[in-house]
């Protein structure tokens, strides 16, 4: 996407030793291996769900690597006045923080956000991966799901990095509890049952007959919502276990090789990015797939990167679970610790 | 083959650097006010960002450092120092001060009219004259209208070269020159990039070390690790060959030598991480230890193995 600058001669360096038998790469890796993905969720306290991620920088580094920041905040949205739509939204956004790309220039960072940014909306907001949990009443009111997230180092493999953060801080996010309110007009409705003839549309209709214990029909005329005082901070997300992960297949025929360093990057001629879902368990969805590079391929070797991209990126999100279950645990702890030192 | 791990925990961190721990002879120094005999020869006394230093009245402000409420307070963590009556921070972790005579290592981003501009790490680019470089066809030789037109065939954008600092522009930007057989363009190897701070000046920065690797240690934190070339091979020995000299090409290099060169580099990655200042002896020592150990390459990047590597060195470091 971006390349940082390498010479001819290092560019040839790279390759002939990723071509050699057995291929090397410069830090020692094989061609699958990823570099230590430190991940922590829960860093942002004002979000409703937030992860913090860098790929490849030592334990006690001080900088290094690339470092991604992924935040998620939910908004009410008027579904009637038209700003909303009904059952909600998700709006995914990248930003690139200047000091990560030091070499370009603003108009090319803004292209490079706006490529990033598009790769995730496309992704996440697809239907087909819509939670079904944003609704706050129907037809009324609904959750708008920002999906904020920030690059403030890249040092290689910034797609992947960029999914892994999103899918864990979408992990993380809690929607609030809420609780219709209605507002009881009986005179008014009495009237309009009596017109109800006269009148061609009119929701209130369906109004029961029954007793007033009855809440299950309230929804319908509920005008707005509170949020009721709970104990936690709300319900996860609907269907979270189907965010999609993207793996990054470094093309360099006859190999390709998986999470490559700022230097490797510049010396191959394609990337093939492919964002899997695993919505059930052996069951995988190819969410959504892109080439970018001035290379060409063949359809049947499309087809094998496929399957043997499938193959690494269920190694990555049966990682990437085990971790996320991991940090639910820990902060869980941290959070009951807390609670008894009061 | 992934691996998901924590952040290393602050909490855990605080606990046992809760309270600062010094050597002996700074601890005696920290409880007393500071006077004009703080500032003695031998004793490095540490700063923090926001921490005052001393009184302005009889003090100045250098760099790294700023005056409010009449006191001298560093504005970087890192070393006090002072000149009469100039007081200065001397950051540790900083982009590269360069110095005239320094051996660089950067990488060109710019062809400009008779001139490059180069990375070197620095706060502005580097320029490189086409007069401060080795032309072909002999070194004395006046440079040519064909030479501005074929600059890039010496350097092109993203090639990386050795130089020296040859002097300042009245900017700050410091001006380079290639002007002997040593300097000029790298091939055969890899980069690696630490913090400047820890490139110790050395009798020579041409490392070579017995495992058929070359080492040129930048002072500007940029270390070329690369394959052992004879000194009788040396390109330029006998006339000056340009195009040995501005080659693109790599030689052939064995996997043998592609492996140490990875080890090298893991090595150097792995001490800058724990903060060890290099010179040619640490890494002599590291890269026994680690071949001793018989491990594979990408050992080298796990927590323990590099702990273990550095507490190795324990006696080195500090001779």
């Amino acid at each position: 996407m971006t390349s940082a600058l390498v010479s001819k001669a290092e560019r040839a360096y790279i390759q002939a030793s990723l071509q050699a038998t057995p291929p090397l790469r410069g830090d020692g890796r094989g061609l699958l291996d990823f570099r230590t993905v430190f991940l922590e969720t829960g860093v942002a306290p004002l979000a409703n769900g937030s992860a913090r991620l860098n790929i490849g920088k030592m334990a006690h580094e001080g900088g290094g690597g690339t470092e991604i920041l992924a935040a998620t905040k939910l908004e009410v949205e008027d579904v009637e006045t038209g700003d909303g739509v009904d059952g909600g939204r998700i709006v995914c956004s990248v930003s690139c923080s200047p000091s990560a790309y030091s070499h370009l220039s603003s108009n090319a960072l803004d292209e490079l956000q706006y490529d990033l940014t598009v790769i995730l909306q496309q992704t996440i907001a697809h239907p087909s991966l819509h939670p079904q949990n944003l609704t706050i009443i129907p037809r009324k009111k609904s959750w708008l799901l920002n999906l904020d997230v920030l690059i403030l180092a890249d040092s290689g493999n910034v797609v992947d990095a960029v999914f892994m953060a999103a899918r864990a801080a979408l992990w993380d996010t809690k929607v609030p509890r809420t609780r219709a309110v209605e507002y009881h007009a009986p005179e008014e409705i009495q009237t309009m049952r009596d017109s109800a003839g006269a009148m061609d549309i009119d929701q209130r209709e369906a109004i029961p007959q029954a007793s007033g214990f009855d809440t299950r029909e309230m929804v319908r005329t509920a005008a707005d919502f509170e949020l009721p005082d709970y104990w936690d901070e709300g319900e996860v997300l609907n269907g979270r276990e189907r965010w999609p992960l993207c793996v990054t297949l470094n093309l360099l025929p006859p190999t390709h090789f998986l999470d490559a360093t700022l230097s490797e990057e510049a010396s191959v001629p394609s990337r093939m990015h492919l964002a899997f879902s695993f919505g059930k368990p052996n069951a995988s969805k190819l969410q959504s797939m892109r080439l970018s590079g001035p290379g060409e391929l063949d359809l049947s070797q499309i087809k094998a990167y496929i399957a043997d991209g499938e193959k690494y990126a269920c190694d990555l999100f049966n990682a990437l679970e085990a971790k996320l279950r991991d940090e639910d645990a820990r902060r869980n702890v941290k959070a009951r610790n807390k609670f008894a030192l009061r | 083959m992934i691996s998901f791990a924590s952040f290393p925990s602050t909490s855990e961190a605080s606990a046992s650097y809760a309270q600062a721990r010094h050597p002996p002879e700074v601890e005696e120094e920290l409880g007393m006010d500071l006077d004009e005999d703080d500032f003695d020869e031998g004793v490095q006394r540490l700063t923090v960002p926001g921490e005052p230093i001393t009184s302005s009245h009889a003090f100045m402000r250098g760099h790294g450092t700023f005056v409010d409420n009449e006191e001298v307070i560093a504005s970087v963590a890192g070393t006090v120092e002072r000149v009469n009556k100039l007081i200065t921070v001397r950051a540790v972790r900083s982009r590269y001060n360069p110095e005239v005579g320094d051996l660089v290592v950067g990488r060109i981003t710019e062809v400009q009219p008779r001139r490059w501009k180069v990375d070197a790490n620095s706060r502005q680019d580097a320029v490189l004259m086409l007069s401060s470089v080795n032309l072909p066809g002999g070194v004395q030789r006046r440079k040519l209208e064909s030479d501005e037109l074929q600059m890039r065939t010496f350097f092109e954008e993203g090639d990386l070269l050795v130089a020296e600092v040859q002097a300042f522009f009245s900017d700050g930007a410091m001006s380079l020159h290639t002007r002997s057989l040593r300097y000029g363009k790298l091939r055969n190897g890899q980069l690696v990039s630490v913090p400047p701070i820890l490139i110790r000046r050395l009798k020579s920065h041409f490392v070579a070390l017995p495992c058929g690797v070359d080492l040129i240690l930048g002072l500007n934190g940029y270390i070329w690790v690369s394959k052992h070339v004879k000194e009788s091979e040396q390109e330029g020995e006998e006339g000056f060959d340009a195009e040995a000299v501005y080659s693109n090409r790599n030689d052939v290099i064995d996997d043998a030598t592609r492996i140490a060169i990875s080890r090298v580099s893991n090595i150097i990655k792995v001490l800058a991480a724990h903060f060890v200042p290099l010179t040619d002896t640490v890494l002599l020592e590291a890269y026994e230890w680690v071949v001793d150990q018989e491990s594979h390459v990408k050992d080298l990047l796990h927590d323990e193995f590099g702990e273990h590597l550095v507490a190795s060195l324990g006696v080195g470091i500090r001779q």
